[in-house]
């Protein structure tokens, strides 16, 4: 297997872990959605490195993550504030573990101003990115100091702030964006799951953010993501 | 006080003639008027020398928010932009706009509590807020363009979650009537050319700060989620307006529109609404759609979601998806406002071929959004539509313009309810095109003036809606009687209280509200059933004082007061009470400045005579009861003869309401003869030196 062939199928795999986590996604939405396809191959170059030399990581399965409806968002960033305020007694959207705000005003896709635009601007769709609890973290896989692990009772992959130095590698590792720094005290954060009651799904005044358990469905949705292969053959 | 939170601590000035940038600490030099309006009225007080005129270098433009702007307290969306008002008529007093959107929590995480644009710049200009680094940077490539695409460029420079507030071609020509304008739909209305006057296209915000929140985390949940059950629909309406299996009353007139089987039918895959028990959190986003408040049934076809401001569960900015006013009129399928900017188009025909609430009026707010909130035109609270609409329909139109300006306009077209009208109209009002273009953007007042008519006109007229100083009433006798009259007098453009109205139109049978009545302002008497109103009363006074500083109390704070305060709830288990302290536990937990209700209610008497003391001084005398308190005369006439006091009518009595303006004068504190606040009501509020100034210049009674 050559260096391509092995970025191309790690990057499937993070597709259709991605659908098997949020069903609203189409495969050829995903390529949009998040803005990813750029950002994934951009960053799996590092992520495969760091892979090759660090030792390999076996975490438990994350027992649950949130699950996220588009077509409810309204937008409102109750989520964000939620998350900080009532985990790290502050108002910070940008270090928030679950992002509304980049997709907010005009999708995925940035501020552009056309008819096929998301959020505000667009469509009115919002994508609410979360944190994927992925069964094989890269944030976790990427940390020089192992410093993200899982931890129970919702086996969420979080940071240990004893542990960080602040180095970021996580925050270029995962494909999805979804790692955060508090720049206060210059350590990175994630979503937590705030120990299985996470305080984005409680706020969340449209019922758009729901609170599941993580099943393992990259397998199962094989099916679904053929007719594309074949259409990008 | 331990480490302040909730405020950002600085307040930004930009000098626009000089360049310069520099910020001011904002717990040192304004706790006292808490932010919001208050930072505004200081600033003119302080810097805007009595007599400057809006576009004169010397105005200044303060953009204010406040303590609770950009953290997880419900309703804390709104931007009071405060400056001399350009339609204020015919002297220019102190105004506030206000937008909501993103731009004030955007401002917050950017370390900033306000804005102070002073000067004027040379050439066109755009300010560019990327935390700490402040440029003022050149816009002669957006000058000339329209709102939106301002935004997106703007966008496209300093990232797609920026807050840009931003002028249309209205502001830049110095159409009085214009807005500024911020996240696609928000926009403060009347300070449009006041920025165009100073070369200032547009302010885009970039903040990646956090704000801190001083009370523990357990406590700021715990009270955040008191006061998300308190909440209603909007405009504080706690019923909703059909029967729901949990609900105990219920209100035609309610803006809670949510039920089983009502869908907002345009998302991607349609979503009930359902029936909304106030106990689940996750539903308030689907109790307002005040697309169908204001349209109609046909409404929820075309909704695709709620939309509004940050932190804000209410959404009361409704999106509509109306591909088939895209096809016939080639404009975005989209659209989204509230209340007289989803109106703007619709409110210039006098009547559509299918109704006024059919699919040609949808089609008309289309139009009007498309158009309006582009070139950012301002509605003045729809004045400007009842304006034209007499003036066409009484033939002063046909008589001012000349024959060939006349013969360019479709008429037939705006008589059979055309929206595509609105392309030949508003264009040219955003460009001060022509006698119409000219005269119709210039606001009631100078529209009065240059065509020579009598205000009298105007002030005896129901239809018109007229006020005083240019501008029409808002929630005035018709949702509170002598309340909203009172009201009404203080200000100088629309009252913009809803206080008052956001209790006496909740929904709540008449004996419930007189319950809650009793426990807020001492007596059940201070409400009346709407259309049965009594003789005027203290109580009544007293909630009029008390609607008049929670209004500054929130825009100050930032907290909407298109939703609250929040003294009734739709909680039956509470009795429908609501909380009349929610505002200082908030303000006290988010600050770690410990404050009870009465401090509060003490900071917001400060702010509104600073308001009071701007419109004194500017005026040049201390007579406002007779020349600035005034009442137009078609609040004391019914249409059908109905005396005063009588069921079924709004009509008021001159001799009660002389007497309501007694009363209030006398809660206030304030002499009831010239209705100026005295010497010693000025440093009951610590404004000894403002006391002072005036006294110099004979302005206390």
């Amino acid at each position: 297997m050559d260096a391509g062939e092995m970025d191309r199928e790690t990057y499937e795999r993070l597709i259709d872990l991605a659908m098997a986590v949020d069903g609203s996604l189409t495969r050829r939405c995903f390529l949009h959605v998040g803005g990813l396809s750029v950002i994934a191959l951009s960053t799996l170059g590092s992520w495969l490195a760091a892979e090759a030399s660090a030792p390999v990581l076996v975490l438990p399965q994350a027992k649950g993550l949130v699950l996220a409806d588009p077509t409810k968002c309204v937008g409102c960033r109750r989520c964000e504030l939620a998350c900080t305020e009532f985990n790290d007694g502050k108002a910070a959207p940008s270090m928030a573990r679950i992002k509304i705000a980049r997709n907010m005003n005009f999708g995925p896709r940035g501020a552009f101003l056309g008819r096929e635009g998301q959020g505000t601007w667009g469509n009115g769709l919002v994508v609410q990115d979360v944190c994927r609890q992925c069964a094989d973290a890269a944030c976790a896989a990427a940390c020089p100091v192992q410093a993200i692990g899982a931890k129970s009772p919702a086996n969420a992959r979080v940071v240990d702030k004893s542990k960080c130095i602040g180095c970021r590698t996580c925050v270029s590792a995962c494909p999805f964006r979804m790692m955060a720094v508090d720049e206060e005290v210059g350590r990175a954060t994630k979503c937590t799951l705030c120990d299985g009651k996470p305080k984005c799904v409680e706020a969340c005044p449209a019922a758009a953010l729901r609170y599941v358990a993580w099943r393992e469905l990259s397998r199962a949705s094989t099916f679904r993501t053929r007719p594309v292969e074949r259409r990008d053959a | 006080m331990a480490t302040v939170g909730g405020w950002a601590g600085k307040v930004l000035r930009v000098d626009l003639s000089t360049g310069r940038t520099g910020t001011d600490d904002t717990i040192e030099r304004y706790r006292d008027v808490i932010g919001g309006t208050g930072l505004g009225y200081a600033v003119l007080w302080d810097e805007v020398a009595a007599g400057t005129r809006p576009y004169d270098v010397a105005n200044k433009v303060i953009f204010g928010v406040g303590p609770l702007a950009g953290t997880g307290a419900p309703c804390n969306g709104r931007t009071a932009v405060t400056t001399l008002w350009p339609t204020c008529w015919p002297t220019p007093l102190v105004g506030t706009g206000h937008m909501g959107g993103q731009f004030a929590a955007e401002l917050k995480y950017a370390g900033y509590d306000g804005l102070v644009i002073e000067g004027k710049a040379d050439r066109p200009v755009w300010l560019s807020i990327s935390d700490d680094r402040v440029e003022i940077l050149d816009a002669r490539e957006f000058w000339g363009q329209g709102i939106r695409r301002t935004t997106v460029e703007i966008s496209q420079r300093l990232g797609a979650e920026a807050a840009v507030a931003a002028i249309g071609q209205a502001g830049e020509n110095l159409v009085p009537l214009s807005v500024v304008m911020t996240g696609y739909s928000h926009s403060a209305g009347g300070v449009g050319s006041v920025l165009g006057g100073k070369n200032l296209k547009a302010i885009g915000i970039r903040g990646t700060g956090h704000l801190r929140i001083a009370g523990s985390t357990e406590e700021w949940e715990r009270l955040v989620k008191l006061h998300l059950s308190l909440l209603g629909a909007n405009n504080q309406h706690v019923v909703p307006d059909s029967p729901q299996p949990w609900a105990e009353f219920y209100d035609p007139g309610s803006r809670w529109k949510a039920a089983p089987g009502r869908q907002w039918g345009a998302a991607s895959v349609p979503i009930d609404t359902g029936s909304c028990d106030p106990k689940e959190f996750n539903r308030i986003a689907y109790r307002t759609n005040n697309a169908v408040h204001y349209l109609g049934d046909i409404a929820w076809k075309y909704t695709v979601r709620g939309n509004g401001c940050t932190g804000c569960p209410i959404r009361c900015h409704t999106m509509i998806r109306v591909p088939a006013a895209a096809a016939k009129y080639g404009i975005p399928e989209m659209g989204q406002n509230t209340c007289g900017g989803l109106n703007f188009g619709r409110s210039f025909f006098k009547e559509f071929p299918d109704g006024p609430r059919g699919q040609i009026a949808v089609e008309a707010c289309m139009v009007g959004m498309h158009l309006a909130d582009d070139l950012g035109l301002w509605c003045n609270y729809s004045q400007l539509q009842r304006d034209f609409k007499k003036l066409y329909y009484d033939g002063t139109i046909r008589t001012k313009l000349g024959a060939d300006e006349f013969k360019g306009y479709a008429w037939a077209k705006y008589e059979k309810g055309d929206p595509s009208f609105l392309f030949e109209l508003l264009p040219r009002l955003a460009r001060r095109e022509g006698e119409l273009g000219m005269a119709m953007g210039l606001g009631t007042g100078g529209l009065l003036e240059r065509w020579g008519l009598s205000e009298a006109v105007w002030t005896k007229d129901h239809e018109l809606q007229y006020w005083k100083l240019g501008h029409p009433k808002h929630h005035a006798n018709e949702d509170a009687g002598q309340c909203g009259v009172i009201l009404n007098t203080q200000y100088n453009r629309d009252a913009q209280c809803h206080s008052h109205a956001n209790f006496t139109r909740n929904g709540l049978p008449l004996a419930v509200q007189k319950r809650i009545a009793a426990e807020v302002w001492g007596s059940p008497d201070a409400v009346d059933a709407v259309q049965a109103f009594t003789p005027m009363n203290v109580a009544k006074a007293r909630m009029a004082k008390w609607s008049l500083l929670r209004k500054e109390l929130h825009d100050s704070m930032s907290l909407c007061n298109w939703m609250g305060p929040w003294v009734a709830s739709p909680l039956r288990e509470r009795g429908y009470r609501g909380d009349d302290t929610i505002e200082s536990l908030l303000y006290s937990l988010v600050t770690g400045d410990k404050k009870s209700r009465e401090d509060l209610d003490l900071a917001a008497e400060r702010i509104f005579l600073l308001h009071r003391a701007l419109t004194i001084r500017d005026m040049g005398t201390k007579e406002v009861r007779a020349r600035h308190d005034t009442v137009p005369d078609w609040v004391f006439e019914d249409r059908t003869g109905k005396p005063a006091f009588s069921k079924g009518t709004i009509r008021m009595d001159r001799a009660d309401i002389a007497i309501a303006l007694d009363l209030f004068y006398r809660e206030m504190g304030w002499d009831t003869i010239t209705g100026a606040p005295t010497r010693a009501a000025y440093e009951r509020v610590g404004l000894v030196q403002v006391a002072r100034a005036l006294g110099e210049k004979g302005l206390l009674p």
